[in-house]
């Protein structure tokens, strides 16, 4: 008797590994990372375009849920003029009091096939932190795949006073009151 | 007589002014090159400080130029061309994004690297985001 119970305890118990085990290989990839993932920042004054790059963003995709999370440090961000970055980390960014922007939002409509189909347009509902204000914002974007990788892409405005970056009056004019953000990212399997 | 004097002494400044405006303006970026490191380290140790507490590290290395020597583990090329080396692991280990200029000028030397070997590189540190991120960068000694 006491031996036919264990029996069925261990039967159960394999019964349930091999389910773990057959729902891995069913969902397959659940999470996906760009680690140079591409973000700019762009605006326009009748001077001069300003243009800010960066190829050291990370975003990981998870699939279970349709979130997306993404992170830059500021300080990687690159403009053609030195003065530029000066400016963007030590007056506007304070780069060092906070050294990072973060995204975490969740793909509205999210199922999983679209991973797998060509690019097709989406938005994004979630908390962007920039500058230590977190604000929740709807943001539109792409996500599919191109030449054989999975490919997401961004595109938004912000205004840097919602974000209490402080632009002094004097060339607050001369600046666009809009400054475009621009991500893309190619993602690859992660972990499992 | 006295005025002319004033005027020329006025435009004398804004001559200046104007000047100093535009140097600043179009000042170059600082060539890593040409920088001395103000932090020599090994790669491990490096990484291993970031984990331990992040705040500190990034506040005692970020916008610093650092010497690391470490295991080659990756090699790849970003889409804007830029080379990068990954040292010590794949995911969280440094990666280090090479300055462009000095890439093109020393691509036989890039191509030479073998990944497994140990290799030396001095760059900015701009903090950790899962992994270190050093740019830009130049290789120092390979093997």
């Amino acid at each position: 008797m006491h031996l036919t119970n264990n029996l069925n305890i261990m039967k159960k118990q394999l019964i349930i590994l091999v389910i773990l085990i057959s729902s891995v290989s069913v969902f397959g990839q659940d999470k996906f990372i760009a680690k140079n993932a591409y973000i700019s920042f762009y605006s326009s004054t009748p001077l001069e375009d300003i243009l800010g790059e960066s190829n050291e963003a990370v975003t990981i995709l998870d699939a279970t849920k349709g979130e997306v999370v993404f992170q830059a440090l500021m300080t990687t961000f690159h403009f053609k003029r030195a003065l530029m970055e000066e400016h963007f980390n030590e007056n506007y960014m304070e780069s060092s009091k906070f050294p990072k922007a973060k995204f975490k939002g969740i793909i509205e409509g999210f199922n999983k096939d679209m991973l797998k189909a060509p690019v097709a347009n989406i938005k994004i509902t979630g908390q962007l932190n920039v500058h230590g204000v977190e604000k929740t914002i709807t943001v539109p974007g792409t996500i599919g795949m191109e030449a054989g990788r999975l490919v997401a892409t961004a595109k938004f405005k912000v205004t840097p006073e919602e974000y209490g970056i402080v632009i002094p009056s004097l060339v607050r004019d001369k600046i666009g009151k809009e400054m475009e953000i621009t991500v893309k990212d190619n993602y690859v399997p992660f972990g499992q | 007589m006295k005025i002319k004097y004033i005027i020329l002494s006025v435009l004398f400044l804004i001559l200046i002014g104007a000047g100093l405006g535009l140097k600043m303006f179009f000042k170059p970026h600082d060539d890593i090159n040409k920088m001395d490191a103000n932090f020599k380290v090994e790669g491990v140790r490096f990484i291993n400080e970031f984990k331990k507490d992040e705040n500190a590290a990034t506040a005692k290395y970020s916008e610093k130029v650092i010497e690391i020597k470490g295991k080659l583990v990756a090699k790849n090329t970003l889409p804007n061309g830029n080379n990068l080396l990954i040292l010590e692991d794949e995911m969280e280990g440094i990666s280090c994004e090479l300055d462009t200029d000095w890439s093109k000028a020393n691509q036989p030397l890039i191509n030479g690297l073998k990944i497994g070997n140990p290799v030396t590189v001095k760059g900015v540190c701009k903090g950790f985001l899962m992994e270190i991120k050093v740019n830009p960068a130049v290789i120092e000694t390979a093997e």
